[in-house]
């Protein structure tokens, strides 16, 4: 295999230049699809029948954590790539690691908070606006958990095996994963939770 | 769950049915046993990443539901040939009307024109493959998985009866209790990841594996097809899995989505599916017209006329698709503002088509033409499609639209369109490029028969259908009165049918008589065609071409018959490819169970294969798979071989 | 080390996000429905640009900039005519 060293590792090679721009693509269509998502949201958001509403049920203090966490994490894995391409593998495991465990954290917030709705007499069936609230939170909480499992199983690669062509270009995809996640969340944040709370 | 809800029962033909997947299964175990075929099946089949030969099997598959879907259709022209018909009951009818438009949009026209871009777009721009060969393996084994998940709920479960669209509320629980319709939305969601991953392949294909000098302006024209195509299914599938997901929650979770009470919206499933299948249907079409392109060059020896506005209709024919999608429920309820704009955007994708239209016309003008079968498909499509396009500018009026909504009009529409249009140019793509792949011409004295039978009787079966709509026979209807008037013209329509039937089985005749009689080509070039895929030998080594070649213009290999342009003009040098991996084939079958599970609802299966998915694709990711060189000598070797040399 | 591991264009970013992220705080105040929706639109749109060419260094490779672009624009289509589509179809454009 031709190594480029012109380029950072993940772009090393041109099957590796390939993967990064396959996935932004399917970012695109991921694009596509949380769209989609909030369409749905945003044309049912008023139908919830006898059910509540947003203003009921949304509570502001939990939703700023979880902004927290995974605006941190989005930032704790920019900083492993940035280690990562200055060749530095402690820290980055390190940054890496630590954004794994926002985003446990960001899904522990996420679960109770689930729980809450479904104590305050929300599930998926009350009414069509939880159920399309619930699908669109469910949707980007299983991307985060997802993540998590893959992101594991990156950590576990560079681990073993340092950095190579495979490990860096899977955890630099792996960021670009991570970052997306975040701006969908930037969306909820605005047009869920804060629209609702107005 | 009882046994007798688990299995169909009380039909006679559903019972024929069970015998004959019972006998066929036998068969081919059977078969496989005694001619000791069970290694090379999975050597060489079921575990490659070749893209030619997943192009292969893609083709076969499309070909096995073209059958199952035309049998459908000859069940429901012989249902309605005669009025009150006792042939089938209406519960059977809905489901072979909807498993029809199911297979024949979802798993016939779609695999085929997949199959035929993997076998030709990693040759016409000069590639050793596609991007990301294993991930092509992927696409196709759960585009498998969902086109037999669908196919078994023949005989297991019941089939979906709400109409290839699966409007809500008729597909909600309440007045679909049956199984049918989680299979829809199983198995569709499961091909679907399949589609939107060959998108994405093959746009990165396209844009980074051509050859050097192969600029983007250079393409192929079915290149280019392909590319837009991939686009629209890049960002339109998303859609679909969305919805599909909806209506699974809505049947299995209860969820409120598409109901008629707690605020639900049944109309929102209209609006979702038509988002995503309004461009779908652009995305069969595209890569048909980049097929006519082809060939239409091809047998008139001239270049394409208008090279640079067909990019540019297709560019914006691919944006346009995105936003007429209202335009199949004028009907539903919305006000005359929206009506009015998806009118119009509606009308104006007939622009960039008739731009299309006109060149391959002037493409035809003055040229040296040849009528060969791929060819006579070609024009034959021509003036077939205009009558389409023609009668879809007239639904395209919303006004004019209520009068004929959802009657055998719009049916004789959309056949109208998509027959010429995407069927004749799949069976033209087909005898086109079927001796690069095989190495032998499909026999054309059979070819043109069939043509013939089936150009003919295509008109006879759906011009009729023109009438019985405007006549106010809708859609969907299992039978009719004798006072109605409908019979006469359905029971010729009916006659089409048969004779459509026909034409197809000459067309199988004509592969089963090539294979034994054909003589064998040893120049790769039998049509005397104009592009890169024509100047590697036929069949096609594993590595596509022995030297990268150098591209210097369009129409490379024109170029270079006749303009002494060679292609070749580098060294041999090693090549690397990808090795083949059993991986693909056992992700398939996991979702296979994954996906059965959840129609019976039945959760410890699917949560078991839940996470033997993860599992398998953890594998994946943990294996570290270099692939195999092939060196200097053993493509000479094998290069001597195909040129028929001896060694 | 720290200075290396921490580099300010990062660090800036993720402060920037922050600062944002409380700026859209502003649209819970008593303000017309049109200034909040416009704050919301604004804040997150630049925190998605902020992730897109801070973090994400879409722009970084010079051979696929154009088409990174052009693929986050025809994704951005697809989306807003869906989105604006439906509302217009089914709230806006309702037959009432």
């Amino acid at each position: 295999m031709k190594i480029d060293a012109t380029k950072p590792l993940e772009y090393g090679s041109e099957e590796n230049s390939n993967k990064i721009f396959g996935f932004w693509i399917f970012l695109g269509a991921e694009i596509a699809l949380f769209s989609t998502l909030f369409t749905v949201y945003f044309v049912l958001v008023n139908r919830y029948a006898t059910g509540p509403n947003g203003t009921e049920l949304f509570e502001l203090s939990g939703v700023l954590w979880e902004t927290f966490l995974l605006l941190s994490s989005s930032f704790t894995i920019g900083l492993a790539v940035h280690s990562m391409r200055l060749g530095l593998k402690k820290p980055m495991m390190i940054f890496f690691g630590l954004t794994l465990l926002m985003g446990l954290g960001f899904l522990g917030i996420e679960i109770t908070e689930f729980f809450t709705y479904v104590h305050e007499g929300a599930t998926i069936s009350t009414s069509a606006f939880t159920s399309s609230l619930f699908v669109l939170l469910g949707t980007h909480g299983a991307h985060v958990s997802f993540g998590i499992l893959w992101g594991a199983s990156i950590l576990l690669q560079v681990k073993r095996q340092g950095f190579t062509l495979a490990t860096a270009n899977k955890s630099f995809i792996f960021s670009l994963y991570w970052h997306f996640l975040d701006v969908v969340w930037i969306f909820i944040f605005s047009f869920v939770y804060l629209k609702g709370l107005m | 769950m009882k046994w007798d809800e688990f299995f169909v029962t009380g039909e006679p033909m559903i019972y024929g049915a069970m015998a004959s997947i019972v006998l066929v299964t036998i068969a081919i175990i059977v078969g496989l046993t005694y001619f000791k075929k069970w290694g090379y099946l999975w050597r060489e089949w079921l575990t490659t990443v070749d893209h030619k030969r997943i192009g292969v099997m893609y083709i076969i598959s499309a070909l096995i539901m073209l059958f199952r879907g035309g049998v459908d259709a000859m069940l429901m022209r012989a249902q309605t040939a005669v009025p009150e018909n006792k042939l089938l009951d209406a519960q059977h009818y809905n489901e072979i009307f909807t498993t029809h438009g199911l297979i024949m949009i979802l798993f016939m026209a779609m695999p085929f024109i997949i199959g035929i871009m993997n076998v030709v777009v990693p040759l016409q721009i000069g590639a050793r493959d596609v991007a990301f060969p294993r991930l092509n393996a992927i696409s196709f084994w759960l585009f498998f998985t969902g086109a037999m998940l669908l196919n078994l709920s023949f005989v297991i479960g019941g089939s979906p009866d709400a109409g290839w669209s699966a409007y809500f509320p008729l597909a909600s629980l309440e007045f679909s209790p049956t199984v049918g319709n989680n299979y829809y939305s199983l198995a569709l969601q499961i091909s679907g990841i399949g589609t939107l991953l060959t998108g994405i392949n093959f746009i990165v294909t396209i844009l980074k594996m051509r050859a050097p000098g192969m600029k983007l302006m250079r393409m192929p024209m079915f290149t280019w097809s392909s590319l837009i195509t991939s686009v629209i299914i890049a960002f339109a599938f998303p859609v679909l899995t969305v919805a599909l997901a909806l209506m699974m929650f809505d049947r299995i979770f209860g969820s409120q989505f598409f109901t008629m009470s707690n605020g639900g919206m049944d109309m929102l499933w209209a609006n979702l599916f038509w988002v995503w299948g309004h461009p779908e249907v652009y995305i069969v079409i595209l890569p048909a017209f980049g097929i006519y392109s082809e060939i239409i060059a091809t047998f008139s020896k001239k270049n394409l006329y208008g090279y640079t506005s067909m990019v540019v209709s297709m560019v914006v024919i691919s944006l346009l698709s995105f936003l007429v999608w209202a335009h199949h429920f004028y009907t539903m309820g919305q006000g005359a503002m929206v009506n009015g704009f998806f009118s119009i955007t509606t009308m104006a994708i007939s622009v960039p088509t008739g731009v299309k239209i006109f060149n391959w016309l002037f493409t035809m003008r003055k040229g040296k033409i040849t009528f060969t079968t791929p060819m006579l498909y070609s024009l034959a499509f021509i003036p077939i499609f205009t009558i389409g396009g023609v009668t879809g500018v007239m639904l395209a009026m919303a006004s004019a639209d209520y009068q004929y909504h959802n009657t055998m009009f719009l049916v004789a529409h959309f056949h109208y369109v998509l027959i010429p249009g995407t069927v004749f140019a799949v069976i033209a793509g087909f005898h086109y490029w079927f001796p690069k792949v095989f190495g032998f011409k499909l026999n054309e004295r059979l070819g043109k028969h069939a043509f013939w039978w089936i150009a003919i009787s295509f008109n006879v079966t759906f011009f009729p259908l023109f009438f019985l709509g405007l006549q106010g026979m809708t859609r969907r209807m299992y039978t009719y009165s004798a006072e109605t008037g409908f019979g006469p013209l359905n029971l010729i329509s009916f006659a089409g049918a048969l004779g459509l039937a026909f034409g197809f089985i000459i067309l199988v005749y004509n592969i089963y008589y090539s294979i034994r009689y054909s003589p064998r080509e040893t120049d790769g070039d039998p049509w005397d065609a104009r592009t890169l895929e024509w100047a590697t030998s036929s069949p096609i080594p594993a590595y596509n071409f022995a030297v990268t070649p150098n591209v210097k213009g369009r129409d490379a290999l024109w170029s270079a018959k006749h303009d002494n342009q060679p292609i070749f003009d580098g060294k041999i040098e090693p090549i690397h490819l990808p090795s083949n991996s059993g991986k693909p084939v056992i992700l398939g079958g996991v979702f296979f169970v994954f996906g059965f599970a959840l129609v019976f609802s039945w959760w410890i299966p699917a949560i078991i294969s839940g996470i033997a998915i993860l599992i398998v694709l953890a594998s994946m990711s943990f294996d570290r798979d270099h692939g195999i060189t092939v060196s200097v000598e053993e493509i000479m070797e094998t290069e001597k071989k195909l040129r028929g040399e001896t060694l | 080390m720290m200075k290396q591991l921490f580099p300010i264009r990062h660090v800036m970013g993720y402060l920037t996000s922050l600062i944002l992220s409380a700026l859209a705080l502003t649209a819970l105040l008593d303000i017309p429905f049109a200034s909040k929706m416009a704050i919301l639109a604004v804040t997150a749109i630049i925190q998605a640009s902020l992730q897109l060419f801070v973090f994400m260094h879409i722009s970084e490779m010079a051979s696929t900039k154009k088409e990174l672009y052009l693929n986050i624009a025809y994704a951005l289509f697809v989306g807003l005519v869906t989105l604006f589509g439906s509302m217009f179809i089914f709230v806006w454009g309702w037959y009432s």
